[in-house]
């Protein structure tokens, strides 16, 4: 078992909710999305996100426009669908009661 | 000094060397790749990757006219990731239990150009399963001469499957992950066989269909050859296995001399390791690997004809092996020189007997055995030897004696006993010679001569032999009794009696040597008629389709017991 593997692993099982968490407020353009996510040491490469923005938006949990940059070509701008918001929510929830399980359950092993 | 190719990147112009053009591009396609089990988003996520990249590189670069170089893309792939990173979370968010899939999708069938007598079917069918082609090849002759079903099913295949060209589809025919270094290597690979093919590619665009033809036959046929190779290949790989499996079942059990057709004594003293100064289970191990390494050679090749990726034996290996196997050879030869050696020179040892009263009367010639050492009634000449217990000691038991008779010059007979036996010196030969143990005895008028003679052990594989002569004065009669039969070697007589013949007669010594007295004369003419002259008369018998006819002219008899009548 390779310990970086599961660490990545890990990162990756959670990452689309911190996608989703990182657009909550405002949407965002892909770099903006990924430095967040980078500052927060939340990923390690940046191609990891690629796929799963794609995917996040066929499933219809975001959406996207095009926006005029003054330093390049157009940007793409990553905002949260209203399913989205609903998806987000339900994942809330859930992260809340995972890691109340998983603090509940560590600490028990550390005593 | 290098070639810039300008690109246009996500929307973005750009300056970028050859070498990191196509770093680049290998990344793009790598990522294609792993990205190809989502075939609806992969365009997407593409056209956002280039742009990410675009942008990473904008940053970098400062001046519009700097060009971009393997540096900046090696960097690019740091922040991004290798290929294999973009594929991962396919699996991890996709809906679809796939896990299983892509391990098995990681290898797809494909033809293989590279590889190809007619189509390619054969060493993409043995890409797929991971056998060795030539399997699938035979398997293909085989049933294309039974029934021919193998060739419309290979029709079939080269249509229905298609050809691996790019190199991610090179690499997945073979299973390899896809990742960059792979393709890398692949790429390389193929550059060189381009290169390769486009200096001879004058040659190849003036094919003709016909010429092409002829080059496929020519394929088929260098096919059915390799398949003959392999099986070539087999036949020797069992030849050797099964020598060698008999050297290790044989090969310490001397025992393999017997059921080799030589004598229990052979065995028992083998002559070439009984004289050998090296000790015998050294020769055995030295004759085990003169002959046991070259078939571990033979094996290896063997292998090595049926399958090409076998490893052949390292350098060290090899090298030990000969070096054992010189030592062996060098050894046997040392031994084979000694061996011969041991019997370069002839000595003898020669004693005189004398026989008194025998003129006077009828000396009755006699071989005689011993019953301790041999069965009497067996005795005859041999020329091997046996290894008797002589008073608790072990000896050699020869009867290799000859028999001789001659005019004795003087007036009294005696017997002049010759002991021979060769050796590696004269002295040598000449000790082996005189240990001989011979023994004979004369009681009245009788001369009992031993049919063998006893030398030591030690002093085997001599060559001892006797050679016994009787001189016997002018006039003097003897009887050879049937016992010397064996021995009378090439004994002098005036009726030019062959030995064999002479037994159980009477001779008389004449200066021409002996005379026989009581000898017929029998003229065998041919199958039907045998003449008879002797001291008795004239006896003729004639047989013819079964009937027989005799006729005796005697002194003063005529018999007649058939057809005829003689008249005198």
């Amino acid at each position: 078992m390779n310990i970086e593997n599961t660490k990545a692993q890990m990162r990756k099982g959670v990452l689309e909710y911190c996608i989703l968490s990182v657009l909550q407020h405002e949407d965002a353009y892909t770099n903006e999305i990924l430095s967040e996510l980078k500052d927060a040491k939340m990923l390690v490469v940046e191609g990891t996100v690629y796929p799963l923005l794609t995917r996040l938006k066929n499933d219809g949990l975001l959406s996207y426009r095009w926006e005029e940059s003054t330093s390049g070509p157009p940007r793409k701008y990553y905002g949260l669908t209203e399913t989205g918001k609903l998806f987000l929510k339900e994942l809330d929830l859930t992260w809340n009661e995972l890691h109340e399980a998983v603090t509940l359950i560590t600490n028990k092993k550390s005593k | 000094m290098n070639k810039t190719i300008n690109i246009n990147l996500g929307g973005i112009y750009f300056h970028i060397d050859e070498l990191a053009y196509e770093k680049l591009r290998r990344y793009l396609d790598a990522i294609n790749t792993s990205l190809s089990n989502d075939p609806y988003g992969k365009d997407e996520i593409i056209t956002d990757i280039e742009a990410r990249i675009s942008e990473l590189l904008s940053e970098k670069i400062k001046d519009d006219r700097q060009v971009i170089n393997q540096h900046h893309i090696d960097e690019i792939i740091k922040v991004m990731g290798q290929p294999e990173d973009y594929a991962f979370d396919e699996e991890l968010f996709s809906d679809k239990k796939n896990t299983y899939q892509t391990s098995h999708s990681s290898k797809k069938l494909f033809r293989d150009g590279d590889d190809k007598i007619l189509g390619g079917v054969a060493s993409g069918l043995g890409h797929y399963f991971g056998i060795d082609v030539i399997w699938i090849r035979i398997l293909w002759l085989i049933l294309v001469f039974f029934g021919g079903t193998g060739f419309l099913i290979y029709i079939i295949f080269w249509i229905l499957v298609p050809e691996a060209k790019t190199t991610t589809e090179k690499l997945q025919m073979k299973g390899e992950v896809v990742n960059l270094s792979n393709i890398e290597k692949k790429i390389k690979e193929e550059f060189k066989d381009v290169s390769d093919r486009i200096k001879g590619a004058d040659y190849s665009k003036a094919k003709t269909g016909a010429q092409e033809i002829v080059d496929t036959l020519g394929k088929v046929f260098a096919t059915l050859f390799m398949v003959l190779g392999k099986f070539i290949g087999i036949l020797i790989i069992i030849i050797a296995t099964s020598v060698i499996i008999g050297l290790i079942a044989g090969g310490f059990s001397l025992g393999t001399f017997e059921m080799l057709g030589f004598g229990s004594e052979f065995a028992q003293y083998p002559p070439f390791f009984f004289k050998s100064t090296l000790p015998i289970w050294l020769l055995i191990v030295f004759i085990f690997t003169a002959i046991g390494i070259p078939f571990v050679f033979l094996f290896m090749l063997g292998i090595k004809i049926i399958s090409n990726s076998a490893k052949s034996m390292g350098k060290t290996l090899k090298l030990t092996l000969l070096g054992l196997w010189l030592v062996a050879i060098l050894g046997l030869i040392f031994s084979g020189i000694e061996y011969s050696t041991h019997t370069a020179y002839n000595g003898f040892h020669t004693t005189n007997h004398d026989l008194p009263n025998v003129i006077t009367d009828t000396l009755d010639i006699k071989m005689i055995g011993n019953d301790e050492f041999y069965d009497s009634k067996s005795l005859r000449k041999r020329h091997g030897f046996e290894v008797i217990v002589d008073n608790g000691v072990e000896k050699l038991y020869s009867s290799k004696i000859k028999l001789d008779f001659a005019k004795s010059d003087t007036e009294t007979a005696f017997v002049k006993i010759r002991k021979e036996a060769e050796g590696n010196s004269r002295n040598a030969a000449n000790e082996f010679a005189e240990q001989i143990e011979y023994k004979f005895n004369l009681t009245d008028k009788k001369l009992q001569l031993d049919g063998y003679f006893l030398s030591n052990l030690e002093n085997i594989y001599q060559n001892q032999e006797v050679e016994i002569t009787v001189f016997l004065p002018v006039n003097s009669f003897i009887y050879l009794d049937k016992s010397t039969k064996t021995y009378l070697y090439d004994v002098e007589n005036t009726d030019d009696i062959y030995d064999d013949d002479m037994i159980k007669h009477y001779y008389q010594m004449t200066n021409e040597g002996l005379k026989c007295l009581d000898c017929s004369e029998i003229i065998k003419n041919n199958d039907n008629v045998n003449v008879k002259i002797d001291v008795d008369g004239i006896d003729i018998k004639v047989e013819e389709n079964g009937n027989r006819s005799r006729v005796k002219v005697g002194e003063n008899i005529l018999i007649n017991n058939e057809h005829w009548i003689l008249s005198i």
